[in-house]
């Protein structure tokens, strides 16, 4: 089923279509209940509808497993295999379809039935521009295809006696070829892309496959790419390749956080570069592996034992993936700062079909703050300076040794007992972030920026959000902030409430942690209401369809 | 271009007891291992976790980096492969390197990069004052000298670092001990010279929460492994005599089985030939 996917996504975007694909599964190592979410568009990437146009299904004991994420409309076309159990009842347009006979009259297997499905399915989306061929020949990720052609097009010839009106795709609003990858992939492209040459990982669900494209990657740009024993040595590497010059990051997931919680402390206090990308999964401890969910707010904002602080940032889209990344490297620089993402497993695996116009940009980037050359002999490496951030050599460098230590130190980074050099070094911490908060470029703000009515959400919730006021045609009387930097929060946050006098919050996890972060800092509407739950499962433009209403009226 | 002593110390004062066996550590890598190998200060990385020994890198004017209990060898790694050029040394206890960061040690030995782990046994948590660690000895209460001094005695056997490190297949394993600075220097130096992970058990008193018995009974015991004299093992015979070859990793199995407290061994254990290039796992 997912091979049906992301074939039929690879072949869309071959013609200029816009797609967006999520992949449910259970806990079965291999096998199980799978299904697959495309939705394909001619002007945009749109999530999916809350109930799919056509449905392809080959088992339907399966599909009872995920028929919450794939509901059946009365509009809904069905093309099935095997009769459903009794008691199901299919909408009007449902038709049995023999997949696995067609591939064995045409192979002598059953084993490309998904290929004859496909073919069905791109003959009633009348997806057969002149690319189609094209893309078979030359796309390694259609290489399934090209072995294949026979099979597809015998798909093409099932129910010729039918007619499918009103299915077919409008014409992609621009041609040009659609790039296809998943938030991971974005994130671990974007990080390359900053100059990222260390990358330590340990495998976790949802965020191996930013390991795996390291892994695959680094090696050609001489880059050093490690899977260590756990998340523990992960950071403990990365912090070692960091003192010693290289842009270094990791990725991981709520568990592997907890592991790196102590060296988060470490980057904190001997303000060593670093980026920790957290693919948010169901917490808490093992929780729900494969589903997404954003209850690490609180964790990567306070986590760890005393005071450290450190940036948290949230891209919510693929695009945003990649380039948050060149912003949190960039940060981690500048700023010698811990920095960490919060991306999910929606967005980290779900696939995209978008433009590519995100990879062709120019993005400046920055590196440290170096020695000017007249501290030799006597370097200070935590000196107190203007901006609180001290220049830093890295180790290697002629003349300019010195000692970190996790313990408090003084500007030269020896160890220090007394209050007064506490105080002062953790004032160097905080201060020495704080112009952060006027990034007003990391904060997103749609729709009539004069209306009094206003939503506040992040990471990936914010695309149902955007998507469901669109869909109920409130772009005028709602508007939406979707900050991606969230720690040090930028003050046009604060003025984005400020013109509110109503407000919703809406988040995915069920104690509502960002909205508890924001009315730690700020007065709030009195009307401001909470949409927060557990995750799981996804929002629903139905879902929020309620509180977006009540919040616009 | 010559090195004193004074180009490898910094200004800060030693927190440790008068008579820390940490002292004469200290002094073997300022004027000897730097020194002697012409390594610039630029050039070394000191890496430790938390102890008193972990205290070091304030000491040492080379890049130095006082961590987190347990983890210095995982930053050390990091930082090795980012820049082979550096010498990079970690240096901790015996609660450091064998309790919380155990873990981390097998791996190390499998990556194999070429840097040196010098564990300093004194037997004891001294920083916390003096509970029992994996390497105390273990008797029974009342049994004998070798307890902590304020504590319990230790209910589990101890855990034997150099067995531990052997059985890993460690590249380079060696003792020393902290009052004889001559031979530590010589065994420091090649483990640094070793293209491979080098682990260097130093044998140090603690003059505040070992019993002085223990270390004087180390010291008295204590005898020196050659390669090419014969060890004394009951194996070994004037017929059949046992001769050391440290690249014999069964002998420096059996050698390592050798209880600390029966007769400790100062010497090189173990030398595997063809460690990994400096670059290790990035050359790959």
């Amino acid at each position: 089923m997912v091979a049906l996917g992301s074939l039929l996504q690879r072949l869309a975007a071959w013609q200029g279509y816009f797609s967006h694909m999520l992949r449910f599964y259970g806990p079965q190592i291999r096998g199980g209940a799978t299904a697959v979410r495309l939705s394909l568009d001619a002007e945009g990437v749109s999530l999916p509808k809350d109930s799919p146009d056509i449905l392809v299904c080959f088992d339907w004991e399966k599909y009872l497993e995920v028929d919450r994420e794939v509901p059946l409309a009365p509009e809904t076309v069905v093309l099935y295999e095997k009769a459903p159990p009794s008691g199901l009842r299919l909408p009007k347009k449902s038709f049995e379809v023999d997949f696995s006979e067609a591939s064995r009259q045409a192979t002598g297997s059953d084993h490309n039935k998904n290929v004859v499905a496909l073919g069905l399915v791109k003959r009633l989306l009348g997806l057969c521009g002149d690319r189609a061929s094209e893309a078979i020949q030359t796309d390694e990720g259609l290489h399934l295809l090209k072995q294949n052609v026979a099979v597809l097009e015998a798909g093409e010839l099932l129910l010729a006696g039918h007619s499918f009106a009103g299915l077919e795709l409008c014409p992609a609003q621009d041609r040009s070829v659609k790039v296809v990858l998943h938030g991971n992939a974005a994130v671990a492209q974007g990080a390359l892309r900053a100059g990222c040459r260390a990358f330590f990982g340990y495998p976790i669900t949802p965020a191996s496959e930013i390991m795996q494209e390291m892994q695959d990657k680094l090696p050609r740009l001489d880059g050093v790419f490690v899977q260590a024993e756990d998340e523990i040595a992960v950071m403990g590497l990365a912090l070692g390749a960091s003192i010693a010059g290289l842009k270094a990051m990791t990725a991981t997931s709520g568990p592997g956080l907890d592991l790196m919680t102590e060296m988060m402390g470490l980057a904190s206090a001997a303000e060593v570069p670093m980026v920790i990308v957290d693919v948010q999964r169901c917490g808490p401890s093992t929780g729900i592996p494969s589903k997404a969910e954003q209850s690490d707010l609180n964790h990567a904002i306070y986590g760890g034992h005393g005071e450290a602080p450190r940036v948290v940032m949230a891209p919510y889209d693929v695009p945003g993936c990649y380039r948050l990344l060149v912003e949190a490297i960039n940060i981690a620089q500048r700023f010698q700062t811990l920095v960490i993402v919060l991306s999910d497993q929606w967005l980290g695996q779900g696939f995209v079909a978008v433009n590519d116009a995100f990879l062709k940009q120019d993005y400046p980037l920055e590196e440290l703050k170096r020695p000017g050359g007249e501290e030799t002999g006597d370097y200070r490496r935590y000196l107190m300076t203007d901006d609180f951030i001290s220049p830093m050599a890295v180790a290697g460098e002629e003349g300019l040794t010195y000692q970190m230590t996790g313990l408090n130190h003084n500007e030269k980074g020896w160890p220090a007992f007394d209050f007064e050099t506490n105080q002062q070094m953790h004032r160097k911490r905080y201060s020495k972030l704080m112009p952060l908060c006027g990034r007003d470029g990391l904060v997103d703000v749609f729709g009539n920026e004069n209306c009094g009515r206003g939503i506040l959400t992040w990471g990936s919730s914010a695309q149902i959000v955007l998507e469901t006021v669109r869909w109920l045609g409130l772009q005028d009387e709602v508007k939406v902030c979707v900050p991606q930097l969230i720690h040090p929060l930028p003050e046009r946050v604060e003025r984005f409430v400020k013109s509110t006098d109503k407000l919703l919050v809406v988040e995915m996890n069920y104690s509502g942690q960002f909205y508890r972060y924001l009315r730690a800092q700020m007065d709030m509407p009195r009307k401001t209401e909470l949409y927060a739950r557990a995750g799981g499962r996804l929002f629903s433009r139905k879902e929020l369809s309620g509180p977006v209403t009540e919040v616009a009226r | 271009m010559m090195m004193s002593r004074a180009d490898y110390r910094t200004g800060v004062k030693p927190v440790w007891c008068r008579g820390c066996g940490n002292f004469g550590l200290l002094s073997t890598l300022t004027r000897k291992l730097f020194p002697g190998l012409g390594i610039p200060k630029h050039k070394a990385l000191v890496v430790s976790g938390i102890g008193c020994s972990s205290r070091i890198p304030a000491y040492i004017d080379t890049y130095g980096f006082n961590s987190i209990h347990g983890r210095a060898v995982t930053i050390a790694q990091g930082a090795k492969l980012a820049r082979p050029e550096l010498t990079v040394v970690v240096i901790g206890g015996d609660g450091d390197f064998f309790s919380i960061g155990a873990g981390h040690l097998p791996h190390a030995v499998r990556r194999n990069l070429d840097i040196t782990c010098i564990m300093v046994n004194n037997f004891v948590y001294a920083l916390t004052k003096g509970q029992t660690s994996p390497t105390t000895p273990h008797l029974k209460r009342g049994e004998g000298a070798f307890l902590s001094r304020q504590f319990y005695p230790p209910v589990d056997p101890l855990l034997d670092m150099l067995s531990y490190s052997v059985s890993t297949r460690a590249s380079f394993i060696a003792q020393g001990i902290a009052t004889d600075t001559a031979q530590l220097g010589w065994l420091l130096e090649e483990a640094v010279r070793h293209k491979g992970f080098s682990f260097v058990s130093v044998l140090t008193p603690c003059v505040t929460f070992d019993p002085p018995e223990l270390f004087d009974t180390i010291r008295e015991k204590a005898r020196y492994l050659r390669e090419g004299e014969v060890v004394e093992l009951p194996e070994s015979s004037p017929d059949t005599p046992w001769v050391h070859d440290p690249q014999n990793i069964g002998l420096a199995l059996r050698l390592a089985e050798v209880s600390l407290m029966e007769e400790p061994l100062l010497g090189v254990f173990f030398k595997g030939g063809g460690g990994m290039t400096d670059a290790g796992l990035s050359a790959g």
